[in-house]
């Protein structure tokens, strides 16, 4: 029995229900799957003949992808497989790891770090909100209106979700990445228009594509939604995050820097 | 305008003064002494002289409040420590349980499951006092209940607001608990708590809506002098205890044993089984 909603026309369902997975029960045991069905698809078959990256575009759009689109895709993963130690997901991890947190919990801890709304998972939905809130637009207008709100700010200034400084400076390898997936074929009208709004930003402030904006506009050309995006950019980073975090977890706790007195000034107040 | 640098070196001065230094304006541990936190020393102010609720909202907002505030905040904590695994968060803890991670994760991963907008007493306090405190200025500026409330966002013709729906039960159990709780510690009904009241009566009359948990507590400590951000990190953990009772009972049963489901216990509602395209 499930328990009645409080709206009296909602109810709570007697079973979960998915439109992602099925599962065959083997004859003797209903709670052994003899067969499973990614979205119609044997998994047995997906495997002889189509790479991770088909099957995970598979997973969340219930269509295989097209070449162009798995190119697409792959580029981007393999270009963001690492946020590189200086990010504060990857330092989460491995302060997590030279400290001795258990294993397993080393990923966990970088990707909920990479939840953040500022060059995290958060900015990425946010940005892919941004993009088609105003894609539409011209975006040498939206960006000279943008610039007018720029407002005295320590640190960096993100424009908009996923577009903005990078310690002061345009992001290189972000604006790297984008060139290098404007040369690929199938190249949609969210990147085009964000490099649009970049050439328009980036005349008047050191102000250009961030990571969480091209992962943004990416997705968004190949039909992901705002919610998936922000998963799919914490997955697409996992692997640098988890094998930067282990790399520390192997050597001993003083590995890595504990501040002196000295540096860690108090500012005391009552 | 330009914002552009004027000559080839960027200026990193921002990020080259904290290089290799923390400077907080909040404490630290001054090494074999003591610790400090907003000027008071842990180890001879707080430890074994104040309680462990006063020491969360010093640290989370630099104030030491009351004892009876405290005491109520604990109070609180008791209400929203529901050891029932059916509870979306607590389900986690029970299935972490079942699948025998730790204690820490599955505590952790049942707040984090709780911080949402839907249910959970930490983010639903940010949303629940943020309407409170705006409609207490809108009211102050003569705006009628019925105009606040038009304002907030309908569904199927009845306001969503944080506070005035429980999504399971329309009575909410905790309510009068936490009146003479209240009462008891001394505490006046504020003018927020007093609106929310109202905002109650209206929603009954009108919408069949009644104010919970989210919403009395959204108001109370409104009339305390607290942001809704700051209620938000003192209840970060406000579930915790539920989450981690739901975990320790399944993890002292068999594995994989906390409801377990049959192939068909989920509903398979998407494509028939087809054949692979032919690749090249």
């Amino acid at each position: 029995m499930t328990v009645k909603a409080n709206n009296e026309n909602q109810q709570f369902q007697e079973s979960a229900s998915t439109e992602i997975w099925n599962e065959t029960p083997s004859d003797k045991n209903p709670y052994i799957a003899k067969q499973c069905y990614l979205h119609g698809y044997d998994i047995m078959e997906l495997t002889k003949s189509r790479s991770f990256i088909d099957v995970l575009f598979l997973l969340f759009q219930s269509e295989l992808p097209s070449p162009d689109q798995a190119r697409i895709l792959e580029t981007l993963m393999v270009a963001c497989i690492n946020p590189g130690p200086r990010h504060p997901a990857t330092r989460a991890a491995m302060n997590a790891g030279v400290s001795k947190a258990n294993h397993e919990h080393i990923l966990p801890i970088g990707l909920m770090t990479l939840g953040g709304a500022y060059n995290g998972a958060s900015e990425v939905e946010l940005a892919i909100d941004f993009l088609t809130k105003n894609n539409q637009k011209k975006p040498n207008k939206l960006g000279t209106e943008l610039l007018k709100d720029k407002k005295k700010l320590q640190g960096d200034w993100h424009i908009a979700p996923g577009f903005g400084s990078y310690y002061g400076d345009i992001n290189l390898m972000a604006n790297e990445l984008v060139v290098v997936l404007m040369q690929l074929p199938g190249t949609g009208p969210h990147l085009k228009w964000g490099a649009s709004f970049v050439s328009s930003i980036s005349e008047h402030a050191n102000l250009g594509w961030l990571h969480t904006g091209v992962v943004a506009a990416v997705l968004a050309d190949l039909g992901f939604g705002a919610r998936e995006a922000a998963g799919l950019f914490q997955l697409i980073s996992a692997p640098g995050i988890l094998a930067h975090g282990l790399e520390q977890n192997h050597k001993p706790i003083y590995a890595m820097p504990l501040l002196e007195d000295k540096d860690y000034v108090v500012q005391a107040r009552k | 305008m330009s914002f552009k640098q004027e000559n080839n070196y960027s200026d990193t001065f921002f990020w080259d003064q904290r290089r290799n230094k923390i400077v907080s304006s909040i404490g630290g541990w001054q090494g074999g002494k003591d610790v400090v936190s907003y000027g008071y020393s842990l180890m001879n102010e707080l430890l074994g002289k104040k309680s462990y609720m006063q020491m969360i909202v010093l640290n989370i907002t630099g104030r030491l409040i009351e004892e009876n505030l405290a005491k109520w905040f604990e109070g609180n904590f008791i209400g929203m420590s529901y050891p029932d695994s059916r509870i979306w968060c607590n389900q986690v803890g029970a299935l972490c349980g079942s699948s025998r991670t730790t204690v820490v994760t599955a505590t952790v991963a049942g707040i984090l499951a709780a911080d949402s907008r839907a249910y959970g007493g930490s983010q639903t306090s940010l949303l629940g006092m943020t309407f409170i405190q705006s409609a207490l200025k809108e009211f102050k500026k003569h705006a009628s209940i019925e105009k606040i409330i038009s304002r907030t966002k309908f569904k199927n013709e009845k306001p969503v607001i944080v506070g005035y729906a429980r999504p399971v039960a329309k009575d909410d159990e905790r309510i009068k608990p936490h009146e003479n709780m209240t009462k008891k510690l001394g505490f006046n009904v504020g003018e927020h708590l007093s609106l929310a009241y109202a905002i109650s009566d209206y929603l009954e009359q009108k919408y069949a809506l009644k104010m919970n948990i989210g919403g009395y507590t959204s108001a109370f400590l409104s009339d305390q002098n607290f942001t809704p951000e700051e209620v938000y990190q003192i209840k970060a953990l406000v579930v915790s205890s539920g989450v981690t009772a739901c975990y320790i009972e399944s993890k002292n049963s068999p594995p994989d044993s906390f409801l377990p489901l049959r192939c068909n216990d989920v509903l398979y509602t998407g494509k028939a089984q087809r054949s692979l395209p032919k690749t090249d």
